[in-house]
């Protein structure tokens, strides 16, 4: 229908009711509901509510948070970190500059580490490099590894490992130095640590580590490995069960 | 097959097509809601906290929008909001695109940064811009079949 043509009907309805009005008929007039807006607005409000009930839920999970200081021990072999000693066993696989894996560790960090310190569990942290190219220069995932199995070898693996993400640059970005990686150390960290950091001394064994969980169906999910990617048992763990680490250690 | 009733045609096609790209956007995102943290994060428009409030909300905001358009209730209203979330959407994309951010825009699901030179912002909004298109017609002729807008007018002079 043109614009004329829509006008001309309009006029022409204007001037039918008017003659109906000159006759003193009245013609009900089309009334507009307000159910329809009604229901819009209170399917909106419902859609927010869930959200914010989603957000609260997974905040009060997470509330012991930072309070959770590391008081368990670690040993290091190749690229693997052995944290705590307890019975039940996890295997997790983060690359530091992975966006996810603190997500992952601002969320479970306190419980891992309090399940650490507890002796009920555990981890076996692998030092992942799989984000080398998203920074530049390219490597920061591979140095921040290397870094972090150097504080292993120097006994003070659990703060570097939370220093690491609290620090976390952004993807794209230059990543931090091997200065910067060097002095987020504890003080008192022995010397050779950064003649670890600046000489890449554990790169050789990121990157094999890398080689062989990328290659290992069992971490696979439609094929493809991601971080942070935590196995119990050799399969895969679904994080987005909130309840998964209380599934492991009981 | 009158006028009309070839254009109802159209605008229901469009109407369940903007409720399927809200469904299935939606759906992605509140299944993965770590990663929609990071999709929102990436954008670097929010505060952290600001992040966790947009990412945990956006996807039922999504979901609510295309269930209400699968149903047909109120549609000029929900296409208007549909239309004005879009625009942010695409604000987002050229702000991020101008700043020289490398991020996927996570429409549906990933998101976060990628690689330099793996950047798709012209396909992403012109994506969004499709949708838009679907939503301006709906906007303009709300009209449809099967839309429980139609069933409520019936019995009405």
């Amino acid at each position: 229908m043109g614009g004329a043509a829509r006008n001309d009907k309009q006029r022409r309805q204007a001037e039918a009711q008017a003659r109906l009005r000159a006759a003193g008929i009245s013609v009900p007039q089309k009334k507009k509901s307000s159910t329809p807006l009604i229901v819009v607005v209170v399917v909106l409000v419902v859609a927010v509510l869930i959200g914010g009930f989603v957000l609260y839920a997974r905040n009060r999970s997470t509330t012991p948070a930072a309070a959770v200081s590391p008081s368990y021990t670690t040993t290091a072999s190749g690229a693997v970190v052995t944290a705590g000693k307890g019975k039940a066993v996890i295997d997790v696989y983060e690359d530091f500059l992975c966006p996810n894996c603190e997500r992952f560790e601002a969320r479970d960090g306190a419980a891992i580490t309090a399940a650490l310190n507890a002796g009920t569990l555990t981890v076996r942290y692998h030092a992942i490099a799989i984000l080398d190219r998203n920074t530049t220069p390219v490597g920061y995932s591979t140095r921040a590894a290397n870094a972090a199995l150097c504080a292993a070898a120097a006994n003070v693996f659990p703060a570097y490992h939370a220093a690491l993400f609290a620090q976390q640059p952004a993807e794209g970005s230059a990543g931090l130095t091997d200065q910067q990686l060097a002095a987020l150390a504890p003080a008192g960290t022995s010397a050779d640590f950064a003649t670890c950091v600046t000489s890449g001394r554990n790169a050789a064994a990121v990157t094999a580590e890398t080689q062989k969980a990328v290659s290992d169906p069992n971490l696979q999910t439609q094929g493809q490995f991601g971080t942070p990617t935590v196995a119990a048992n050799g399969t895969k763990v679904n994080l987005n069960d909130s309840n998964w680490l209380k599934a492991i250690t009981g | 097959m009158s006028r009309a009733q070839v254009l109802d045609v159209v605008g229901t096609l469009a109407r369940l097509g903007l409720a399927a790209v809200w469904l299935i956007s939606g759906g992605i995102k509140a299944a993965d809601a770590d990663q929609t943290y990071v999709a929102v994060d990436a954008y670097d428009v929010l505060s952290k906290s600001g992040v966790e409030v947009v990412a945990a909300i956006l996807p039922f905001l999504e979901i609510a929008l295309g269930l209400l358009l699968l149903v047909g209730i109120g549609t000029r209203l929900v296409v208007a909001a549909s239309i004005l979330l879009l625009l942010v959407f695409v604000a987002g994309v050229a702000q991020a695109w101008a700043r020289g951010l490398l991020i996927d825009c996570g429409c549906f699901g990933g998101g976060g940064a990628v690689a330099p030179g793996a950047t798709q912002y012209v396909q992403e909004i012109l994506r969004d811009t499709g949708f838009l298109a679907l939503a301006a017609w709906l906007v303009v002729r709300p009209s449809t079949l099967f839309s429980l807008d139609a069933r409520l007018s019936v019995g009405r002079t």
